[in-house]
């Protein structure tokens, strides 16, 4: 133990620079006023007058200033060593010689092992957390399993909980990869490191050797997107070490197929961005995966894959009506789809045929034409759902669009085709593309016209099987939905069709008319055409469920039900799935608890009842990293809770029967960590050196250059005691500047001065 | 040509707005043959009490003309009902002549009259030349519906413009130069006129007009049929004629007129 004595001078008063030059200015005038009122004095006289007033001044400029001396008894201590060895994933990353760094600092922590030291020692390993070890422990197995590289962190929670004040020393073994170390966050900034009053030094590792690698650095995405409109990642690329400028590929996947692929003018040792564009297809949470080639040598795989969650959205649900004619079944229609203010409507009604006579110049009709061009092939895409309804497409020559139409269906589109005497068969739809998406098939071009509808009026059957499809289900319980079904009016008419096409669903049925190949006529049939969905409604009478049948006494809302929920199954709202998978949350940490419930019905909607359930947890390319079984109840619901895996990542949860091939059902969730660890491999050992110059620690460019532990400089300081010297600070002083002021005075009038 | 603003708004700010247009494609289209009497539009007719209908051909001349000058599919032979009658929910449209007073609605027919308005049924009301007529109408319709009167119907209402550009209401007489109606959930659920459209309809079966025009003519004739097929039209396709695309080809139309 040391002692030692520290002083330091103050001016006592808080003055700031402009008073204390103002003092100086007034006394150099003074005093030069008291030179030329003597000059006519006696040369004695005159150097009396000067040195009372140059002793008037100093003492007035000492009681103004108050200067002030301290003095700080300081006694040194040998204090505790607080070593810190990072174990994040950074460190398994090869260093200098083709090591990794973790057996650079495992060789380290070898030989201070084995050293005998003066001083307490305290051993951590730090990564995203703070854990006590022991050399030797780290000597035998050297962890480097932590997701982050919290040193700057660690360095402020040692200080801040040495309720013993006992630590002199702290040691940072790292290869400096904490970005927080440049951010000057408050602990280690030059204002902070006075605060800290413990010395930090630090021990480089990983520095030094060649590093190769390419990486998805950053990717900046909004986490919301909106159905089928186009969304942006930005992707930053960084390649260190790499072979040059050259040209790589950027790949985003979703559902395990290609989205978008860019290529990316790379530079060597630099970074380039690309902005790569993508439309969801479908409501709820997608994840999206990115990734670029692996080159030969790359230090870090796993950073040439990045994954990113988006929760898609449905800004409006977009509608295109055609009718072939005004009707009450269009009225009512339009009305329902008008009145939903989660609709945009965009309607266009034949109002005049070739064959009307409307009795006036075009001037005074206030009609338009048919942007037939725009509507099927510029802006197609960007409807949710597309409704011919008793509409002939054959006069207004949209033949050539029928094709798109079809098409845009399998690429996740809604087509809806509602009965009249212009729709299905009467329509001449037969043979067109349109046949290939609807739900059921189109009679032969031989059928006779008058055998293509039926307009006997019926009560159309509920199909058993499927009563529980969401165009049926209007209520939630089945009975009384079979109710409300029973109560609701007559139909009159049907279009008809020949029987269902394979996988399409006949749900409602005309129980007197058949159907032109045999079988009870279908009324409504739904079906999966590609990724999209079609409804084919062989009636132009269903808003008699609505105004007729509320004049009946039913419930007159069973219409706007009826089309509410065709509407959504059709533009794939997810509530209407089948079978549902969620997660509690969107994203875990590394080894979290995912809580994973279900609800699980086939095809028909009915649920899978006591099954066992085979869940998995799959990243990439479907590797399964986790599984569980759980059993549903009676209602087809599933709960289990499985573990997020170890490593950072995009994943899938994936349902299906125990045993079966085919997913039920899945749903993407994000594994993160607090910082991108493995995005920047480089070491950085001008951090740790920043680090050690602020709090007045060593730095140690290599591991072979740290000193044994006990020649690191431990030494705390602690105060004994402070001690305030102000002299002036008295009354007398004051007192003392006046006399000499008035004896000036008293003299310069006596000798004839004024 | 194809349809200015559907460019225009798209690819300026991607569909903010619902907008429809009309198509007027002069194609061949095949005659219509609706799936049963039900899918034909029916003008159908309702009467309070014993007093006849005081225009009987006069539904029929419009539905045969609405027929002939536009796509709708009418049936050539409307039928009639009253507003006690259960089978009144099985067509939205009704039209009400009269040309005298009438008894005023009893429980049943104000019961009819509200739950079919309330259903999204759309009445006509036709006064046929009679101040008896019209206070009986409004004291009916202060008692069906209490808190919604009849209201003067703007003139740039859609119902001007659902089919033909017109100007002012007219018919058999040039009478107010505005229609009133009652407004629910922000459509025209009942339309009265006091120009006598029925009589300017009119036609007995040898093609004679039944009724004079007062004062103007072969031409005001005309303009009361336009307004018919407008109101019929309306009464289809609602407030589609006031979406966003139509606008611009109107007020060009509007604006070239005399």
């Amino acid at each position: 133990m040391q002692t030692t004595t520290d002083w330091t001078f103050t001016l006592g008063a808080p003055h700031p620079l402009w008073t204390v030059s103002a003092v100086v200015v007034a006394a150099a005038l003074l005093l030069a006023l008291a030179f030329v009122e003597g000059r006519r004095l006696r040369p004695r006289r005159r150097v009396g007058l000067v040195l009372l007033r140059v002793a008037t001044l100093l003492l007035a400029a000492l009681v103004v200033l108050q200067p002030t001396w301290t003095r700080e008894r300081l006694e040194h201590l040998s204090g505790r060593v607080a070593v810190l060895l990072d174990a994040s994933r950074s460190m398994t990353i090869d260093g200098p010689g083709g090591r990794e760094r973790r057996a650079q600092a495992r060789k380290l922590a070898q030989r201070w092992a084995g050293e005998a030291t003066p001083t307490a020692v305290s051993v951590y390993t730090v990564g995203d957390r703070l854990e006590p070890t022991t050399l030797a422990a780290l000597a035998g197995a050297y962890p480097a399993d932590e997701d982050a590289s919290r040193l700057a962190w660690a360095v402020h929670k040692l200080v801040s909980e040495d309720e013993a004040g006992d630590l002199g020393a702290i040691v940072v073994v790292s290869d400096g990869a904490d970005p927080a170390l440049d951010a000057h966050d408050g602990v280690l900034s030059d204002a902070g490191s006075v605060a800290l009053g413990v010395r930090v030094h630090t021990v480089a590792i990983g520095a030094g050797g060649a590093l190769k690698d390419d990486a998805i650095a950053d990717v900046q995405v909004d986490p919301i997107a909106f159905l089928r409109q186009d969304a942006t990642a930005h992707v930053t690329l960084r390649s260190i070490g790499g072979a040059g400028a050259r040209r790589v590929p950027v790949t985003l996947t979703h559902d395990g197929s290609v989205v978008r692929r860019e290529d990316v003018d790379l530079p060597a040792d630099g970074e380039a961005s690309v902005d790569l564009r993508f439309t969801p297809a479908r409501v709820g949470r997608a994840l999206y995966r990115l990734s670029i080639p692996v080159e030969p040598g790359d230090a870090v795989p796993a950073n040439n894959e990045h994954a990113f969650l988006v929760r898609v959205e449905r800004d409006k649900t977009r509608v295109l009506l055609v009718s072939g004619e005004p009707s009450w079944d269009e009225r009512f229609l339009r009305a329902f789809l008008k009145s939903d203010p989660s609709i945009e409507l965009i309607s266009f009604f034949i109002l005049r045929t070739a064959n009307d006579l409307p009795m006036a110049p075009a001037s005074e009709l206030a009609l338009i034409p048919f942007p037939t061009d725009e509507l099927f092939r510029e802006y197609l895409g960007t409807f949710d759902l597309v409704i011919f309804q008793n509409f002939d497409h054959r006069p207004y020559r949209i033949t050539p669009y029928l094709p798109r139409i079809r098409d845009y269906v399998r690429r996740g589109g809604a087509f809806a085709m509602i009965g009249g005497d212009g729709s299905f068969g009467s329509g001449g739809y037969g043979g067109t593309p349109i046949a290939d998406i609807l739900p059921v098939r189109m009679p032969s071009g031989k059928t006779a016209a008058s055998d293509l509808v039926d307009d006997a009026p019926f009560s159309p059957r509920v199909v058993d099987d499927l009563s529980r499809h969401p165009l049926l289900a209007l209520l939630p319980d089945p009975r009384l939905n079979a109710a409300l079904w029973r109560s609701l009016a007559p139909l009159i008419g049907v279009n008809r069709v020949a029987r269902p096409r394979a996988g399409a669903q006949v749900l409602l049925q005309d129980p007197n008319a058949r159907a032109i190949d045999g079988g009870p006529a279908p009324v409504v049939a739904v079906g999966e055409a590609g990724q999209g969905r079609a409804l084919a409604v062989m009636t132009d009478t269903t808003w008699r469920w609505g105004m007729t049948s509320g004049g009946e006494g039913a419930d007159p809302s069973s219409y706007a039900r009826f089309w509410d929920h065709a509407v959504r199954w059709l533009t794939r709202d997810p509530s209407f799935d089948p079978a549902q998978l969620t997660t509690d949350r969107e994203r875990y940490g590394i080894g979290a608890a995912v809580q994973v419930d279900g609800l699980l019905r086939d095809g028909a909607y009915r649920p899978i009842a006591g099954a066992a359930i085979a869940l998995t947890i799959e990243g990439a390319k479907g590797h399964v990293v986790g599984s569980t079984v759980a059993q549903t109840d009676g209602d087809g619901r599933v709960h289990a809770q499985m573990t997020a895996p170890t490593t950072a990542g995009g994943y899938e949860v994936v349902a299906r029967r125990e045993g079966a091939e085919a997913a039920l059902a899945s749903v993407g969730f994000i594994v993160e960590t607090g910082g991108r660890e493995l995005a920047d491999p480089r070491p950085h050992p001008e951090r740790l050196e920043a680090l050690s110059k602020a709090t007045g620690g060593h730095f140690y460019p290599t591991p072979e250059s740290a000193p044994a532990l006990g020649a690191f400089d431990a030494t705390r300081v602690r105060s004994l005691g402070v001690v305030d010297v102000a002299p002036f600070a008295a009354w007398w002083v004051l007192v003392a500047a006046a006399v000499l002021f008035g004896v000036e005075w008293w003299l310069r009038r006596r000798w004839g001065r004024r | 040509m194809l349809c200015p603003p559907l460019g225009r708004v798209a690819a300026a700010t991607a569909w903010p707005l619902a907008f429809a247009c009309a198509a007027a494609w002069l194609g061949a289209a095949p005659p219509g043959r609706a799936l049963g009497p039900t899918s034909q539009v029916d003008l159908r007719g309702v009467s309070v009490g014993d007093a006849p209908e005081p225009r009987p051909t006069a539904r029929q001349r419009l539905a045969w003309e609405v027929r002939k000058r536009t796509s709708v599919q009418t049936r050539l032979e409307p039928t009639a009902t009253r507003f006690d009658d259960p089978s009144i929910f099985a067509t939205p449209f009704l039209y009400w002549s009269g040309d005298r007073a009438f008894r005023p609605l009893r429980p049943a027919e104000l019961s009819g009259l509200r739950r079919f308005i309330e259903l999204g049924g759309f009445l006509l009301i036709d006064d046929a030349g009679s101040d008896a007529f019209d206070a009986s109408i409004r004291r009916a319709l202060a008692r069906a519906f209490p808190s919604r009167p009849l209201r003067p119907l703007p003139s740039d209402h859609v119902i001007y413009h659902s089919f033909y550009l017109i100007d002012r209401p007219v018919g058999r007489v040039l009478g107010p130069d505005h229609m009133e109606a009652i407004t629910r959930a922000g459509r025209v659920a009942v339309l009265y006129t006091r120009q006598d459209l029925g009589g300017a309809w009119a036609r007995d079966n040898l093609g004679t007009w039944t009724y004079s025009v007062v004062p103007g003519g072969s031409g005001q004739r005309e303009m009361a049929i336009r307004l018919g097929v407008n109101i019929v039209m309306y009464a289809l396709c609602l407030d589609y004629k006031d979406d966003q695309v139509h606008a611009p080809f109107i007020m060009r139309r509007l604006g070239a007129r005399p």
